[in-house]
């Protein structure tokens, strides 16, 4: 660095540090530099797959000492869930099933962006994918939580087992073993809090003495035991390690749209430990899923400066201070994207992060004329299933999505207006009569009232074309 | 205040010219230690340099007079007014994002402790936790009653006037949209899918013996009485349809 000032000669440049007077600059040598930066790397930066350091301590370690001691019970994950290995950033190897699925539905996705859910099916059928989605699920009910603080790490715990239990025992219902399905979460914040609540019963005898008591009450316990999945598995991360095996459908060609990524918060802040990076995958230097699925089908994905943003959901905020979301959803990601990245459109993978990108963008028209922003906004799978040929209104279901969506679509090559005017003819239809369904409706009741008991050689209908 | 005699205001912000305490040292201890009772408060707290990159990277620290630093350094100073204080509103700025803690070089999680302040400031019924709250409560009445947290007929233009004309791009009626999802548990427009009788009187149990009706009682007395008659009802249900069952065997 230069030190000399080149409006004053013989004068040092003029620094304005903002640390006070008392400040002076180290002055350090370049080896010493690198000696200070390599200090701070070894205390700071836990990652492994960058620096070559050891994995971080593995919760999981200690959850197969107290399957060993009796203490617990794991949902495996077997060769029947045919499962793909993928490294986390801090080290650890993720077995992520990718057949045999019970889907852990989203209430925000389910709500108010089903085009998200059904993309997702619609790819599995296409590949032939085993599957459950059934009725016997609650919400994971942490959107409530982290809005509002009602609720506790016991009801979240014990939330967490019942639906992961009931993902255990779903097959019985179709005379198929206890195990055989494997839960896959679709919402973000479930992932985030199913994994951090999941390290707190590992951690804590007392909380699992807690909630061994309800899940007793409620006869969630396997052996007496509580049951405590192998792997806590976003749908994210299926689509990451299936992503050369969607190419395989793919119809549309991809290679003109740019596309900006929206990593989700509680996908890979929350547990970051667990999130999947992969060096294949911009250097790993970012969060892989949907970046690699994007990737692998082809599309620009095109780098931001406030990618690390969250989306300003805030769980509270979206319902009750809106200004903050709108404000933040717009002028930190939306507005960079179109403006910095000139992107086509965004991607993301979170129930909140899609709702928020997408809905809040009609109100910048209330600003300043020509700052309104606008930009398509899909989760990954929605995007995927549509350059794999599925119908936009019928399967995607764009028409629930706010953001111009209709533009990319054009990019793409698709006659919205055509495939519309279909959906509507298609409502008309089914105004009296049954809808069309992915799968057998009947296999949706596992248990409880309308349960009728059936096997699963029952043939799930052909994939939609 | 305690007397009665004081105002809105003075309730708010206390009274600059008292010697008394505005909350006696007692309940702010009780506070702390509810706060440090939580088995996630050594996890979530382990140190502090004040190095200020939680705040740095804090969405909800451009926006509101809110910094994750500063609550990490009120509990790890146990400035137990200072903690008190951000209870009253600073703590329901936090987004939630864990920002903060995917980056703290401690490994605190700031936004993790901002939970068990909520929980706390609930626990203690606090005026804020109310307020703040009240616009929860849709949220609140569906999830205790249905297990499901959103549900189609919640996204309408009078509750969303902000999100445009375009919630729907097909007119047509919200049934009918729902009909024509390929997806039988989501042909629904009361709960975002199909839940079973059984799932939500078993979530129910969850709710009662985690104290959470308790705290949700403490917070909205009129929506808790809505939701035990609800819940009731439905445990009825199942009760009857259980013995309908062993009638049949």
């Amino acid at each position: 660095m230069s030190t000399d000032n080149k409006d004053r000669p013989g004068q040092p440049v003029e620094k304005f540090t903002g640390h006070g007077s008392e400040w002076r600059p180290s002055n350090l040598t370049p080896t010493e530099a690198q000696r200070a930066t390599a200090w701070v790397e070894q205390r700071i930066d836990r990652r492994s797959m960058l620096t070559n350091k050891d994995r971080v301590a593995d919760v999981r370690d200690e959850m197969w000492q107290l399957e060993k001691d009796g203490q617990i019970v794991v949902h495996r994950i077997t060769d029947q869930h045919k499962p793909v290995e993928a490294k986390t950033l801090y080290g650890w190897t993720k077995r992520i099933p990718t057949t045999q699925l019970w889907h852990h539905k989203s209430c925000g996705q389910c709500g108010n962006i089903p085009g998200y859910p059904v993309s997702l099916l619609w790819l599995m059928n296409k590949m032939d994918i085993k599957y459950i989605d059934e009725t016997d699920q609650t919400s994971c009910t942490a959107w409530n939580y982290h809005g509002s603080g009602i609720g506790n790490l016991e009801s979240l715990a014990a939330v967490f087992l019942r639906n992961f239990h009931q993902a255990y025992v779903a097959a019985k219902a179709q005379g198929l073993p206890e195990g055989y399905y494997y839960p896959l979460v679709h919402c973000g914040t479930s992932f985030g809090n199913y994994k951090e609540v999941r390290g707190y019963l590992i951690h804590s005898a007392t909380l699992r003495e807690n909630v061994t008591k309800i899940l007793g009450k409620i006869g969630r316990l396997v052996d007496g035991k509580l049951l405590i999945p192998e792997e806590v598995v976003h749908y994210s991360e299926w689509l990451h390690v299936m992503r050369h095996e969607i190419k395989k459908h793919q119809v549309i060609d991809a290679s003109n749209v740019r596309a900006t990524i929206h990593p989700a918060c509680h996908v890979y802040k929350m547990v970051p430990e667990d999130a999947i990076y992969d060096e294949t995958v911009l250097d790993g230097n970012r969060v892989a899923v949907s970046t690699g699925l994007v990737q692998a089908l082809g599309a620009q994905v095109i780098d931001y400066k406030t990618w690390y943003d969250c989306c300003g959901f805030g769980f509270r905020h979206i319902i009750s201070e809106r200004e903050f979301t709108r404000s933040f959803a717009i002028d930190r990601k939306i507005r960079v994207a179109v403006e910095e990245a000139k992107s086509d459109v965004m991607i993301g993978h979170d129930t909140g992060c899609i709702t928020t990108l997408d809905k809040n963008q009609w109100i910048s028209k209330a600003g300043a004329e020509g700052t309104a922003v606008e930009l398509p906004v899909l989760a990954d799978c929605q995007l995927a299933a549509l350059l794999c040929g599925a119908d936009p209104y019928k399967i995607v279901q764009t028409h629930w999505h706010a953001s111009p969506v209709e533009t990319l679509l054009e990019k793409l090559g698709i006659d919205w207006r055509s495939k519309k005017a279909e959906f509507e003819t298609y409502l008309e239809q089914i105004q009296t009569g049954a809808a069309d369904q992915l799968y057998d409706p009947r296999l949706r009741i596992t248990s409880g009232p309308g349960f009728k008991p059936f096997k699963r050689e029952v043939s799930l209908p052909p994939p939609e074309e | 205040m305690a007397d009665g005699s004081a105002t809105r205001v003075q309730d708010f912000i206390g009274d600059p010219v008292s010697e008394t305490p505005m909350v006696p040292r007692a309940k702010l201890e009780e506070i702390f230690q509810d706060l440090q009772a939580d088995l996630r408060f050594d996890h979530e707290l382990n140190g502090c340099l004040n190095c200020g990159i939680c705040t740095a990277t804090c969405p909800a620290a451009h926006y509101y007079d809110f910094s994750p630093r500063e609550i990490v350094q009120l509990l790890w100073t146990e400035n137990l007014d200072g903690i008190y204080d951000a209870m009253q509103e600073k703590i329901w700025s936090c987004a939630q994002c864990y920002t903060c803690a995917a980056r703290c070089p401690f490994k605190n999680s700031p936004g993790g402790l901002v939970m068990l302040m909520r929980e706390v400031a609930i626990k203690h019924k606090m005026q804020s936790a109310k307020d703040v709250l009240r616009p929860f409560s849709r949220v609140m009445l569906k999830l205790v009653s249905t297990g499901n947290q959103l549900a189609p007929d919640m996204i309408n233009p009078q509750h969303f006037a902000d999100w445009g004309p375009n919630i729907s791009k097909v007119d047509a009626p919200l049934k009918l949209l729902r009909k024509a999802i390929p997806m039988a548990t989501l042909n629904t427009t009361e709960t975002a899918w199909e839940v079973n009788l059984k799932t939500s009187v078993e979530l129910y149990t969850i709710w009662e013996m985690t104290g959470v009706l308790d705290q949700l009682e403490g917070i909205d007395e009129n929506l808790f009485d809505v939701i035990t008659d609800i819940m009731e009802e439905k445990r009825e249900d199942w009760a009857d349809f259980l013995e309908e069952q062993e009638d049949e065997d």
